[in-house]
């Protein structure tokens, strides 16, 4: 795993206790209960206070699954750099 | 703290903890307020599980009855400009301006009164912090933006009178908003863009202060109860043996005023029951003549035990908690030399060792604001002013008995009179203070929130007795607490602690004797454990008892009365 994707199941650690580590790669919001509105802010809360950067609520709509949060993170913080 | 600690912190409380249910009434969504506030207390009460309920989205006065029923024995109320009428906030679009001033400021006005009623609902049992508007005012005024407007007075001025009606109240606890200004500067506290896509209007940094001040409030940490102080560039500026007495100073004339306020401070400490002392090197007849001066700040006589000598100052402390007879931890020394701090460090580890900043400023200013933290203390009592008077009424015992009086003829001689107050009431807190922080003589060192220990004492079976002492010497307060449930003629006590400042006057003789004798009861059962610092009790009933003190050790009515020494107390009954 890279860098940004360990900081990033860490985060889905926090969010999301009762998720099994091995299935967090593959997590949905389809796939994980407790995926809800609440949760999504906080994953983005804390992705931005893990990565200081920061994201586009419009986007959170988006972002349904740790793939393309992964994605999308890679992709802000390449921006920033 | 960030967020992501936060979290851990909260995910990783004790599964079997006890639950602490917690109350968070406020009016948007309480989202990462709720996540700080829940650390903080957790880390707080690391054996319990922190459980908040937040109720209803924008039900604040739903969500606060909660309070007083169903576990919930604390709680957080917190207001915002929003809440108190919604065109104070950007989430509704209601009109801003002078036009709709008038109807702000009566709505406003309305809202407070009945969140006040709401309060003063409360059980005297909860508690309650209560955070006032942290967040600017919105731009909907006619003045431009640093000049205040008439309306903004009056609306800080509604708030600050509903704030200052609600302070006596036993159970509420207001944070401190000049505090708050410190800890969270006001520009960066509103989040624009949270609020207007979550509904939660606060910055994570300030969430995490604000959760922090509401979790302090509702556990607040132990006050120092003695401070120890230096005299020399301490107390005063100047070496006393060498300049002389009128030579040291503390005045603004000779630039050396902090050290007025130094003793200014020490002053206001000694009147909340602060106990004062010093240890000085110094010969003790040219330091005298200084502490006598008539323009010193605080009364020699607030100040015991003196030990000015040329000795180590570790042995002077030593000395100065005996005579106190309080733990190491409870207590501050502070001097001007980082080597006197170090030697007093290195004999009493426990003791918070503070080096007076006598020629830096700010480190001055922060310093006169860590005393108050060190010893506030949320509200006084009536024993706080006794303190003082209660060491040194020990102190006259001691010189009694080095004076040849025995111990039988110093309590006969003591006209010694004991209040019992069976069941006192919930708004008595002086009774939760005294078993949360009496160590020595305590049964089993359980702590307790306000709403733990009455959801107890609430049970008809369950007796609940507060003690107090007064002698010739005069009055101790209330210095004990025993509580107990009865189950035929069996009394099991679940706490008993008794203040150290009534050692030696067979107080806790006389308790178990009119347990015994007003319930009946043929036996008593200790729910007794050992901890690092209850020797006291621990010898106690090992005494009683013939044998080594266990959790459930049962002492009879007749071993008892074979080991009862002779009382000397008068009586007296209060029925709470």
């Amino acid at each position: 795993m890279d860098n940004s994707e360990t900081r990033l199941v860490k985060i889905f650690e926090n969010v999301f206790p009762d998720l099994p580590a091995d299935r967090i790669a593959n997590a949905s919001q389809d796939s994980v209960q407790n995926w809800d509105s609440v949760a999504a802010i906080t994953l983005m809360n804390l992705i931005e206070e893990e990565f200081g950067i920061q994201m586009d609520f419009d986007d959170l709509g988006e972002l349904t699954s740790f793939q393309k949060i992964l994605a999308y993170v890679d992709g802000k913080v390449a921006q920033t750099a | 703290m960030k967020l992501a600690e936060a979290l851990s912190i909260v995910r990783k409380a004790p599964v079997n903890g006890t639950p602490l249910k917690v109350v968070l009434a406020c009016g948007f969504t309480p989202l990462h307020l709720q996540n700080f506030f829940a650390a903080h207390l957790q880390q707080a009460h690391a054996d319990r599980k922190v459980e908040i309920s937040v109720g209803l989205f924008e039900d604040i006065p739903g969500t606060l009855k909660l309070l007083g029923n169903d576990g919930f024995q604390t709680g957080a109320l917190v207001i915002e400009w929003s809440d108190l009428d919604s065109r104070l906030g950007y989430r509704h679009l209601g009109g801003w301006g002078q036009r709709v001033v008038p109807s702000i400021l009566e709505n406003v006005k309305a809202r407070l009164k009945h969140f006040d009623a709401l309060l003063r609902e409360i059980p005297s049992s909860a508690s309650l912090a209560l955070s006032l508007p942290t967040l600017p005012l919105p731009p909907g005024f006619h003045t431009a933006g640093w000049q205040v407007s008439e309306a903004e007075l009056a609306l800080h001025e509604l708030v600050v009178s509903f704030a200052r009606n609600l302070a006596p109240h036993p159970s509420v606890s207001i944070v401190n908003e000049a505090r708050l200004d410190t800890d969270s500067p006001v520009s960066s506290r509103y989040d624009f863009r949270a609020d207007l896509h979550t509904g939660f209007p606060y910055s994570l940094p300030h969430a995490e202060v604000l959760g922090r001040a509401l979790a302090g409030l509702l556990s607040p940490r132990k006050p120092k109860k003695g401070l120890i102080t230096d005299l020399d560039d301490t107390l005063w500026a100047g070496l006393i043996g060498e300049v002389g007495h009128e030579q040291i100073s503390w005045d603004l004339a000779s630039h050396t005023q902090f050290h007025g306020l130094y003793q200014q401070m020490l002053g206001a400490l000694a009147d909340q029951g602060v106990l004062l002392a010093i240890a000085s090197k110094n010969t003790a007849e040219i330091a005298h003549k200084g502490l006598t001066r008539s323009d010193l700040m605080i009364s020699g006589d607030k100040i015991f035990p003196v030990e000015i000598h040329w000795e180590p100052k570790s042995g002077s402390v030593g000395r100065i908690l005996k005579a106190w007879n309080i733990g190491a931890d409870s207590v501050v020394f502070v001097d001007d030399s980082p080597m006197e701090l170090a030697e007093v460090q290195a004999a009493h580890p426990d003791v918070e060792c503070l080096l007076f900043p006598k020629s830096d400023y700010q480190a001055g200013f922060v310093f006169l604001q860590k005393l108050r933290d060190l010893f506030g203390r949320p509200r006084l009592s009536e024993e706080d002013s006794y303190r003082l008077q209660s060491i040194r009424q020990g102190q006259q015992f001691q010189d009694a008995a080095q004076g040849g009086d025995s111990t039988e003829q110093l309590l006969a001689a003591a006209e010694a009179q004991v209040t019992f107050e069976f069941n006192p009431p919930a708004s008595d807190k002086r009774v939760v203070e005294l078993v949360n922080k009496t160590n020595q003589f305590n049964l089993n060192g359980l702590r307790f929130t306000d709403g733990e220990w009455h959801e107890k004492t609430n049970d008809p079976n369950t007796i609940t007795v507060a003690i107090s002492y007064q002698d010739k010497f005069g009055p101790l307060g209330k210095i004990a607490v025993v509580r107990g449930m009865k189950h035929e003629k069996t009394l099991r006590i679940d706490a008993w602690v008794m203040s150290c400042r009534a050692f030696s006057r067979r107080i806790e003789h006389q308790t178990l004797l009119q347990l015994f004798e007003r319930y009946g009861a043929e036996t008593i059962t200790f729910e007794f454990t050992s901890t690092p610092k209850n020797k006291p009790i621990a010898d106690f009933l090992r005494d009683l008892l013939g044998e080594e003190p266990v959790n459930g050790a049962v002492l009879t009515r007749e071993r008892f009365n074979e080991k009862l020494p002779k009382l000397y107390h008068q009586l007296v009954e209060k029925n709470g």
